[in-house]
């Protein structure tokens, strides 16, 4: 491990859970709005929206430590037309752009509803396709560790888990502020609050099921094709096998247990203080989890040939 | 097919002495840390108990035979097509090169390629590799490693005659499978090769010779 995979693992993390905060953010919005109008649902989400963009920047920023001449960055998307590492630079600049645009005309409440509305659509989609090139970038032929499913699953199921988780933990932080601001003000907000947090817990116990199935499907598979794949695998299980499952016991219990007991304290109002605290550590389970995972991908890999 | 120029080596001939190696390293006055190109042994078998005589060792399949390796200028480079900075390209006689006023020192390259063949310079921040001597080649000379083997193991020039003068094999162990990249390389086996990726031995130099 030195500088440029520590760099490539912050960026990967930073810039895929700004992904999922955002597509996150515009679901639950969505839902807000049909449920309490767009003001409450403006009122619950616009401070989240702000917190994405420094995220977002700052995973660009050390995205650049990775690069011997940093200074030529820009020469990174000179070949978009066979570059999966050009296009991933490409849509993660665009999706800086354009989110940002959007996070900046919907807190300034420039621009008419429709408009704002088609900028956090295309946002979106930008930025899912900027997780589909990351993970793009990793499947070479002459890299069997990466080069398999798991790389794309699993980098949208780290997207979404720790988008869902994010925004978790940004409602929560919002509600406590309001609060705080307007005591006995909130209760719209209370219940769109404790109606956010049930469906993030209930996507975070499907999307951990998915990652305890992939993640061990993955390292099998690789360990039964033999040859460079299995001498990955051995890393995975061996040398790496204690991190490995340091980073599954601590998503099962962030997404998996934290996440049954925040589905069950949303249902019950009057519990908003347990509610903060929950998410904020299944937050801070899964974020450490997600890490370790990440770092195990850019340790356990190994090319063919010579 | 468009023109390629292209290696022959011959394992067969080939006795590890690296000759090649370090005329490369003092043409392109390259670090100890970077080498375009690598002698790299590969060997195998094990030692059994002589059941004749209680102590004694026997070889059991024991063997070890040499590889010469650099850039093969593939027809299909993986290194070229992934280069975000478009900084490899492929030149009209199939030479494929860097051009390290457009690389950005990503790395990625070294991801790619199942050769080993870029080798990072620290000290600049970009990315090299064999050349294939392109500016002695244009003077119609041979690559300095061709001329430093003393066993004539290396040969350059275009590939379609070095495959008419010894054959198609393009892949013996350690080297991948041809199917990655497809190399510019003829190679006529030593007698105790193995198939790529059916290897029973292992690389023998330290890991960081190779
Ligand atoms: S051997 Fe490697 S560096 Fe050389 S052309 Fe082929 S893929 Fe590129
Ligand atoms: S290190 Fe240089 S030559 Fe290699 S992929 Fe990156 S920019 Fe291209």
């Amino acid at each position: 491990m030195n500088v440029r995979e520590w760099a490539l693992i912050s960026f990967t993390i930073l810039a895929q859970m700004s992904v999922g905060a955002f597509v996150v953010l515009g679901i639950v919005h969505f839902l807000a709005q049909r449920k309490a109008g767009s003001e409450e649902a403006d009122r619950l989400s616009d401070r989240a929206l702000l917190a994405i963009g420094p995220v977002m920047v700052l995973g660009l920023l050390v995205s650049l430590l990775h690069l011997g001449n940093p200074l030529n960055a820009y020469r990174a998307v000179a070949n978009v037309g066979s570059s999966w590492l050009s296009r991933e630079i490409l849509f993660g600049a665009l999706f800086a752009v354009v989110g940002g645009a959007f996070a900046i005309a919907q807190w300034r409440k420039i621009g008419s509803f429709a408009m704002r509305n088609l900028l956090a659509w295309l946002a979106a989609l930008i930025g899912l396709v900027l997780v589909y090139s990351m993970a793009s970038v990793y499947m070479l032929g002459t890299q069997p560790a990466w080069n398999t499913w798991a790389t794309p699953i699993s980098f949208f199921v780290t997207t979404l888990l720790l988008g869902v988780l994010a925004m978790g933990a940004a409602f929560v932080a919002n509600y406590a502020y309001i609060q705080r601001k307007y005591p006995g003000c909130a209760d719209a907000q209370c219940g769109l609050m404790r109606a956010a947090v049930r469906w993030i817990a209930v996507a975070a116990v499907v999307l951990v099921g998915i990652e305890l199935l992939v993640v061990p499907l993955q390292v099998a598979y690789l360990a039964a094709a033999g040859g460079v794949a299995g001498d990955s695998a051995a890393l995975m299980y061996g040398e790496f096998g204690l991190i490995l499952a340091l980073r599954l016991a601590l998503v099962f219990i962030g997404a998996g247990v934290l996440g049954v007991f925040l589905y069950q304290n949303a249902l019950s109002p009057g519990r908003e203080k347990v509610l903060g605290y929950l998410t904020y550590a299944a937050f801070a389970l899964v974020l450490v989890s997600e890490g370790l995972g990440r770092f195990i991908f850019y340790a356990t890999h190994l090319r063919i040939g010579i | 097919m468009a023109k390629q120029l292209g290696f022959y080596f011959n394992a067969s001939a080939c006795t590890a002495c690296k000759a090649c190696q370090v005329a490369c390293q003092d043409k392109n006055n390259l670090s100890a840390a970077m080498r375009w190109r690598r002698v790299v042994s590969y060997g195998g078998g094990s030692w059994v108990p002589d059941p004749q005589n209680a102590g004694l060792m026997l070889p059991n399949n024991v063997f070890v035979y040499s590889i010469s390796s650099a850039c093969y200028h593939c027809v299909n480079p993986l290194c070229a097509e992934v280069c975000p900075a478009a900084a490899i390209s492929k030149k009209d006689n199939g030479l494929v090169l860097i051009n390290q006023e457009q690389c950005i020192g990503c790395r990625y390259c070294e991801w790619a390629c199942p050769y080993g063949a870029p080798a990072y310079d620290q000290a600049r921040a970009v990315m090299t590799k064999c050349t294939g001597c392109d500016d002695l080649v244009a003077q119609g000379k041979n690559p300095v490693c061709v001329d430093a083997c003393v066993m004539r193991a290396i040969e350059f020039g275009d590939i379609e005659q070095l495959r008419a003068k010894y054959g198609h094999v393009d892949s013996i162990e350690p080297l991948p499978e041809a199917k990655y990249t497809g190399p510019a390389v003829v190679i006529t086996p030593h007698k105790h090769s193995q198939a790529s990726g059916k290897g029973t031995g292992k690389i023998l130099n330290l890991p960081e010779e190779v």
